[in-house]
């Protein structure tokens, strides 16, 4: 069959492009394109929103930066961001090092733990940090109090220092993966130079190897900054309720106000299109630290096999510290979760209040409504993975395999859903269905909607980790099968798909469980039909009803326990995708 | 069979383009065994995936038995899995997730051709035989040799009775021995095929071995193409020539038809074709003889001084120097000297005459040492 292409796109993505593989690849950045056009064309207006009514201003834009509570929430932002990637780093480099760098005994646990540290949601930690250290109602504080006759408690998690830190606990995990990579990457001679001509293991440590770890620590600042800039769940959880705001649970204030107020679209999207500047910024920095770690020798791709420090009886004091960190980052947080659900009122562990456990919340719980988030939620794990994937696939074997130009737009496209924070993409689709496509598809209030800003944000990560396991398959195993007559979708499923299997695998219940927990998009785009799980504690929270959503937590878990047991039985065959 | 007309193709770097075809024509004849030789980069693969459809030439025309798969004007592409090929890879590309038999039978059943599923069978064994891997049939591909996974990939390419097999330098990765062993099995075997074969591989030996005719690449461009012979006896300039083997390069005037003045004495070739005045006389090691008492005066004869000599079994291999030009000769007779010095003559046809030229000259900057 002669083919005669004329278009200039296929022609320049020949000879390897399938319609199929381009088709599944452009929808996405299609919609992409809209939800960020959405917003920045809402932005502008005011009146009548969407129509041709509107008036078109940049007094949105404006009235931003004049607001001096916007000032106060940027600011609280910043605090929070500051101390988040502070209490991660803190945590998660020592324990990097430890794992990479010494003999700490039972390596390969650490890393089981901290992996699945990455999939149990924040707003664990930050329900179990409310118990614990709520100013008024923290057992902690109750403690102080009674104990040293305290007015008031001494401990306020719901600062922006106390969300930081929490936030903090829950990014330890990522800043542990980011950070141990790079300390394997390492070259190890260049320590054992420094060794050997007399430097100290404190001179070596501060001269060398932190120098030289600089720009790998520096990018995991970025990255974890740049999701904190915009989480969601931790500060809504423990600040929404105190009245301490970030930019991300203002946006959720001005787009769900009070019963007497309307939602503010133009200020929200303005708000969001300065907040896609910073992270787009944020993530160019990110990328090109990156780029500048690559130019030193530090990574290389040689297996090096570095001389470990013998810590000796130290390596008890390592386990403590990470044995601390569980504690208080995962397993303190669910057991008080598990003791507020089973308890009638919160009040401080005690005999007097373990002997009142019951299941008593469990029948409070309206068991039709946590149905129907169930439903969904198992609806959004089955669809959106696989989704996913498969466009993923397709992004991914365009950029590896093709040599076209528009590879790199490609590239560009799917790396943008990394910047775009999830609230923002929140609000983007909020808008798109609100005023774009209220007429002819009803997307609002459907759990397709949900759907759809879920693959778009999980984009990034499944096509990164299908690059990169897509550029160890060498070229010519594909090849060989188009010369034998195989075509290109053909060769992607009998050749591709098996090879592939062990990281499609991985990535899918990755994206599965991720998407299990989401909270933040699920919060914005949420009524009464297609509510979610996570959403349905969300709603209990937030009305104080907080043990009726400790036990819908437990639900939760119960859920989540064996997806994670599915993942850590494959994840621990295969290469672990980094978040 | 294949013809290729004015083919470009060149690629984008950081720093703008490089042409790796510079309007390159060949053709290659039915049941021929190709070979196209060259350094690394001078293109040769470049050129093998463009025929395959790999690569998207930036201009020219492909075709083959007639076929045009690749043109310009009109624009014409077809598909690698349209063109109906084999093709060995020079990491054989056999697919790790499947056995032997599968990885042969995976292009019958689901290629262009579609080979009803009773003739897969018997397809499958009957490539497999003759590679010899009849042993190894229900075998997982990993669990291989690099000898056998070669041959697995070899009874791929020709299980789908191509007309045109491609191999881009398949031997590349075995060891020195075996490659022997296997360089004849491959020519006898597309030999019995009667298939047309293009191979590419950056070995002269090998290229010499298994060719009817080969291509020397360079930059992007051929710079002949003969039979073995050809290109070893008679070749075009002094890259040919040292690309098959070294050669001893001495600078001269010519001062008429086929008559040579060097430092060291006159050398009259068979025959050359008016290269100017300023050129360069070339005689391969093995082509020095021994020169008989008669001949000592007469043109081609010269005089070196005996540097020292080695005894490889089959062969001397002396160093010696003519004047102040240092030759190497090789030959199976003993260098007897006279006081120090070796007599010595070279037969016309032996002699290679280039112009000086700059291109010429860049490939003799050995002059004087051997080449």
């Amino acid at each position: 069959m002669e083919a005669v292409l004329r278009r200039p796109l296929l022609r320049a993505l020949r000879p390897k492009t399938s319609p199929w593989m381009l088709g599944l690849a452009v929808v996405p950045m299609f919609v992409i394109a809209v939800l960020v056009a959405v917003l920045v064309w809402i932005s502008f207006q005011t009146g009548m929103l969407g129509t041709a009514d509107a008036t078109y201003t940049i007094r949105n834009y404006y009235e931003i930066l004049a607001d001096p509570f916007v000032a106060e929430v940027t600011y609280n932002t910043l605090i929070f961001t500051v101390a988040t990637t502070v209490v991660a780093l803190a945590i998660g480099l020592p324990i990097a090092w430890l794992t990479e760098r010494t003999t700490l005994p039972y390596k390969g646990l650490v890393y089981t733990i901290m992996t699945l540290g990455l999939l149990i949601p924040g707003i664990y930690t930050a329900m179990g940090w409310t118990f614990l250290a709520h100013q008024r109602i923290g057992f902690l504080n109750r403690w102080l109090v009674s104990i040293f006759g305290l007015e008031t408690g001494p401990i306020n998690i719901a600062t922006p220092v106390g969300m930081g830190f929490v936030q903090g606990l829950s990014l330890a995990a990522l800043a542990f993966i980011l950070t141990a990579q790079m300390f394997r990457a390492m070259n190890p001679s260049l320590e054992e130079a420094a060794k050997i001509h007399g430097m100290s293991f404190f001179a070596t440590m501060r001269r060398v190897t932190l120098p030289l770890a600089f720009p790998a620590i520096l990018a995991a600042v970025i990255y974890m900054a740049t999701i904190a800039i915009a989480t969601f769940d931790i500060p809504a959880i423990i600040g929404l309720g105190n009245r301490v705001y970030m930019l991300s649970t203002f946006v959720y204030l001005k787009t769900n106000p009070g019963d007497d107020e309307f939602p503010e679209h133009g200020i929200t999207a303005a708000l969001g299109v300065l907040m896609i500047g910073v992270a787009v910024l944020l993530t160019w920095w990110y990328s090109s630290v990156l780029r500048q770690g690559h130019r030193y020798e530090v990574v290389t791709g040689k297996g090096y096999r570095p001389t470990l420090i013998d810590l000796g009886n130290w390596g008890l004091v390592g386990w403590s510290f990470i044995g601390l960190y569980i504690l208080a980052s995962k397993l303190i947080p669910l057991l008080l979760i598990a003791y507020v659900a089973m308890t009638p009122y919160l009040a401080p562990p005690s005999w007097a209040m373990l002997n009142r456990a019951s299941f008593a919340a469990f029948h409070n719980v309206d068991w039709s409504l946590v149905w129907r988030g169930l439903e969904n939620t198992v609806l959004l794990v089955a669809v959106v993975p696989t989704v996913t994937l498969v466009v993923a696939f397709a992004i991914s074997w365009l950029i590896v395999r093709s040599a076209s130009r528009y590879r790199y737009a490609l590239e560009f496209g799917a790396f943008l859903p990394h910047a775009l924070p999830e609230v923002i993409l929140a609000i983007a689709a909020l808008l798109v269905s609100l005023f774009v496509l209220k007429n002819f598809i009803p997307l609002y209030g459907s759990v397709w909607l949900i759907a759809i800003v879920y693959m778009v944000s999980r984009l990034a990560f499944a096509t990164r980790a299908l690059n990169s396991s897509l550029l160890q398959i060498h070229k010519e195993l594909e090849e060989a099968a188009y010369t034998a007559g195989l075509s290109a979708v053909r060769t992607s499923w009998r050749i591709l798909v098996p090879l592939l299997r062990p990281t499609l695998l991985s990535v899918w219940i990755w994206s599965a469980i991720l998407v299990y927990r989401e909270l933040t998009v699920a919060v914005f785009l949420i009524s009464h039909d297609n509510i979610t799980l996570p959403a349905v504690i969300w709603s209990y929270w937030f009305s104080g009803a907080t043990n009726l959503a400790a036990a819908v937590t437990l639900v939760l878990t119960a859920v989540l326990t064996p997806l994670i047991l599915v993942f850590w039985w494959f994840g621990r065959r295969s290469l672990m995708p980094e978040s | 069979m294949i013809t290729i007309r004015e083919l470009r193709k060149e690629f984008i770097v950081t720093n703008g383009k490089v042409a790796a075809l510079k309007r390159l024509d060949l053709d290659v004849d039915e049941g021929e065994f190709f070979v196209i030789v060259g350094a690394s980069g001078s293109g040769k693969t470049t050129l093998l995936r463009c025929v395959a459809g790999l690569e998207t030439p930036n201009g020219g025309e492909i075709r083959i038995a007639d076929r045009t798969v690749f043109g310009d004007d009109p624009p014409v592409w077809v598909p690698p899995q349209d063109r109906n090929f084999g093709m060995v890879f020079q990491s054989y590309a056999v697919w790790p997730h499947l056995t032997v038999f599968d990885n042969v039978a995976l292009p019958l059943r689901e290629g262009a051709q579609k080979i009803p599923r009773q003739q897969v069978d018997d397809r499958v064994r009957n490539a497999l035989h003759m590679v010899q891997l009849d042993e190894q049939t229900d075998r997982p591909s990993t669990l291989l040799s690099g000898g056998q996974q070669q041959r697995v990939a070899l009874a791929r390419a020709i299980a789908v009775n191509p007309r045109v097999l491609l191999m881009d330098e398949p031997l590349s990765n075995l060891d020195a021995r075996l490659r022997e062993d296997v360089r004849g099995r491959i020519r006898d075997l597309a030999k019995q095929l009667g298939a047309t074969v293009l191979y590419v591989t950056h070995d002269q030996i090998e290229a010499m071995a298994m060719a009817d005719k080969i291509a020397l690449m360079s930059l992007g461009e051929l710079l002949q193409y003969g039979s073995p012979t050809d290109l070893y006896r008679s070749p075009n300039c002094t890259e040919v020539a040292e690309f098959f083997g070294s050669v001893n390069w001495l600078p001269g005037r010519r001062v008429e038809d086929n008559l040579v003045e060097t430092r060291i004495g006159r050398f009259r070739p068979s025959s050359d074709a008016d290269p100017g005045t300023d050129v360069f006389v070339g005689f391969r090691p093995e082509c020095i003889q021994y020169a008989e008492p008669s001949e000592e005066e007469g043109d081609n004869t010269f005089e070196a001084r005996l540097t020292s000599s080695i005894f490889l079994g089959d062969q001397f291999v002396y160093d010696a120097t003519a004047g102040d030009i240092p030759l190497t000769g090789k030959s199976r007779a003993v260098p007897t000297t006279q006081g120090g010095m070796l007599s010595l003559r070279v037969a016309p046809e032996d002699v290679m005459v280039f112009a000086a030229d700059e291109k010429n000259t860049a490939f003799v900057d050995s002059v004087g040492k051997q080449g």
